[in-house]
């Protein structure tokens, strides 16, 4: 190994004199030269040792550019090193990368002679973020477990119809996840590699969806009773997983979807009558913050760096309305169950109560609609239109 | 016969699928630059040597066995056109358990030998230790015909000759030089506990071979980009690594007397 390093480095034609103590290595090195595109040229003994002349051959072991000279190490913070940090040495992401490209790891010199891909995905304005790299690192300190992080026994002894209330609203939290899952999977393969902390963001928001689809689906599941997947809320879903271009899915789901949701998991948060649901809303809610906080921030980039999208953003919330133009309102057995698990008793004050506080709901939806539409950068005329299309099973 | 004119046909043994890869790579890189080549694959070099006598084929790849057959039944006039680097100063090693000392140690011992078909495994090491006044007739042979016709080609025998002898079930055995550093290279587990303790004098491997009326033309023009197909080349990198080929030789008939030798005193040329 060493040997092949040394000759590795040296210029064909060059002579290297390797000394070795064993007669059986010295009877194997030509074989090793010889295969390994070397010849050796001459073989004694001296003493106790074997000396043998290697001539290095003229092909070059790797079909690339020698390595560049060593660049300054990473900066670590406290030990760290973090994943905002890494481009300082890797350099930054390009305008565009060479779509065909391979699996080439930041800053390695890529060989030539590899496959061709095809990446869908390969300028940085259609996937980038500029905190992404930061908001990887928040998604890899923020993990959690739905199987122990969760009180589960606390879910027990919920009278009824409460239960079923529950688990109608667990069943179309979770129904709403899946879509949350795919959308993201699905452009995890079509992104170059030379974005890396995007790869690093998908997986991470496909693993968060996942566990995501498990918690609720636990809370449905865990105290026996069952519910429906309303083919309404599919219908919304299915529009949703339609969408092909990755920053208008980037505002229909990070934005409109999961921007809704976060008031939605507050609000089942605030209400739930016991505190494994309780903590499955929190929880969930820690993580759409983070999917909320990509979403604005690489659409408000790709406005700023391309004001035409818009159009094209407006018409895939557009297209998506036009084919829920059947849907009306939310789904009314989850607003039911919504209420009556707000209200957490069938006492006539306590569910008018808890129904303003779904109305409530809804009103504080809309408004923080407009509001992360702004944020992303669209203005206040066209965040309205945009908000008023969104689907009312809010993702 | 094939018109050398259109198509250059070469003949090789598939004892292995790689066979296709290999000369499905080489084949386009010749296409390319202007010479039409396509292949035809045999069974066995015994079938391949009868297809580039009758003509079937205009060049073989063949074994250094494989040439020295043909170079005999074309008495002596037989064209070679290009080897691999790795054909030049091949070598037969003896391996055995550390501590072995071979070949005082053999007489009254067991060898182990790969296909007897092999130079490089069965006929060769034969050869050169006899020639060392290794007295044979005292030396019991543990030999593994494996894949007979493919000339050890295949590896197989060469691996059953490492298991045997890391057995104890001989007390050394033969195998290629090239063998041995690749699999020492793999980190073969047959290969932990052994060592090379001998290495024969050098000899020819493989190398294309034609009969003495090949269009001088083709021949030419073949030999002229055998030489020039680069490692360096993107393209070529793969099906050249599968043929282990670093750089391509033009090959000559010097390497195989003793092989010849060898053939004819065991009784392998008539």
């Amino acid at each position: 190994m060493l040997l092949a390093a040394v000759l590795d480095a040296a210029a064909p034609g060059h002579e290297v004199d390797v000394a070795v103590a064993s007669r059986s290595a010295a009877l194997e090195l030509p074989g090793w030269a010889r295969v390994a595109g070397h010849l050796v040229v001459e073989e004694r003994r001296e003493g106790p040792r074997w000396l043998v002349r290697v001539r290095r051959g003229p092909g070059r072991r790797v079909l690339a550019e020698p390595l560049p000279p060593p660049g300054a190490p990473a900066r670590l913070r406290s030990g760290e090193f973090r994943t905002g940090d890494w481009r300082a040495p890797a350099g930054p992401p390009p305008e565009a990368a060479d779509a065909t490209e391979g699996l080439v790891p930041l800053a390695a010199v890529a060989e030539s002679g590899a496959p061709a891909f095809r990446w869908a995905l390969h300028r940085r304005d259609q996937v980038w973020a500029d905190d992404v790299g930061r908001l990887v690192e928040g998604a890899t300190g923020a993990q959690w477990d739905a199987s122990r992080d969760v009180p589960w026994r606390e879910a027990a002894g919920l009278p009824d119809h409460l239960e079923h209330a529950v688990c109608q609203v667990m069943t179309y939290l979770a129904q709403n996840e899946y879509a949350a899952y795919y959308v993201p999977a699905r452009y995890l393969g079509q992104v170059h590699p030379a974005y890396t902390e995007v790869l690093l963001w998908l997986a991470s928001h496909v693993h968060d969806e996942a566990r995501h689809v498990e918690v609720f689906t636990k809370r449905a599941l865990v105290g026996g009773v069952r519910a429906y997947a309303l083919a309404s809320t599919q219908r919304s879903l299915h529009a949703l997983l339609e969408e092909r271009d990755f920053t208008a899915s980037a505002l229909l789901l990070n934005v409109l979807g999961e921007g809704s949701f976060l008031d939605l998991l507050d609000f089942v948060a605030a209400h739930a009558p016991d505190a494994a649901t309780a903590a499955a809303a929190r929880l969930a809610h820690r993580d759409e913050l983070r999917h909320v906080r990509f979403g604005l921030s690489h659409v408000r980039r790709a406005l700023e760096r391309d004001p035409a999208i818009e159009t094209r953003l407006v018409a895939a919330v557009e297209a998506r309305a036009s084919r829920l133009a059947g849907m009306t309102g939310l789904d009314s057995l989850v607003t039911e169950s919504l209420t009556l698990m707000a209200a957490g008793s069938l006492q006539p004050a306590q569910l008018s109560e808890a129904a303003r506080a779904v109305r409530d709901l809804q009103e504080r939806m809309a408004a923080n609609r407009v509001e992360r539409l702004r944020e992303a950068g669209l203005g206040e005329a066209t965040a309205r239109h945009v908000s008023d299309l969104h689907t009312p099973n809010l993702m | 016969m094939p018109d050398p004119g259109r198509t250059l046909l070469v003949g090789a043994v598939a004892y292995h699928p790689r066979v296709v890869t290999v000369w499905e790579g080489f084949r386009p890189y010749f296409a390319e630059r202007g010479l039409d080549v396509d292949y035809v694959l045999y069974s066995n070099y015994e079938r391949l040597v009868d297809a580039l006598l009758s003509g079937q084929v205009h060049l073989a790849w063949n074994t250094n066995t494989a040439y020295v057959s043909a170079e005999a039944r074309l008495g002596g006039d037989a064209l070679v056109l290009g080897m691999r680097d790795v054909d030049a100063a091949y070598a037969t090693v003896l391996v055995a358990r550390r501590g072995v000392e071979v070949p005082a140690g053999l007489p009254g011992a067991t060898l182990a030998l790969g296909s007897r078909d092999s130079g490089h495994a069965a006929i060769l090491p034969l050869h050169y230790l006899r020639a060392e006044g290794v007295p044979l007739d005292d030396v019991r042979l543990l030999r593994f015909d494996t894949d007979l016709g493919k000339h050890g080609d295949t590896g197989d025998s060469e691996l059953r000759v490492l298991e045997a002898v890391a057995r104890g079930d001989a007390v050394a055995g033969a195998i290629g030089d090239a063998t041995w550093a690749r699999l020492r290279a793999e980190g073969a587990a047959e290969t932990a506990d052994l060592a090379v303790v001998w290495r024969s004098p050098t000899y020819f491997h493989c190398c294309f071979t034609a009969r003495p009326d090949l269009d001088r033309e083709a021949a030419g023009r073949w030999l002229e980009l055998l030489l020039d197909m680069s490692y360096d080349d993107p393209a070529m990198r793969h099906p050249m690594d599968l043929e282990g080929v670093k750089r391509w030789l033009p090959g000559d008939k010097s390497g195989y007397a003793d092989l010849t030798a060898a053939m004819r005193q065991q009784g392998y040329l008539s």
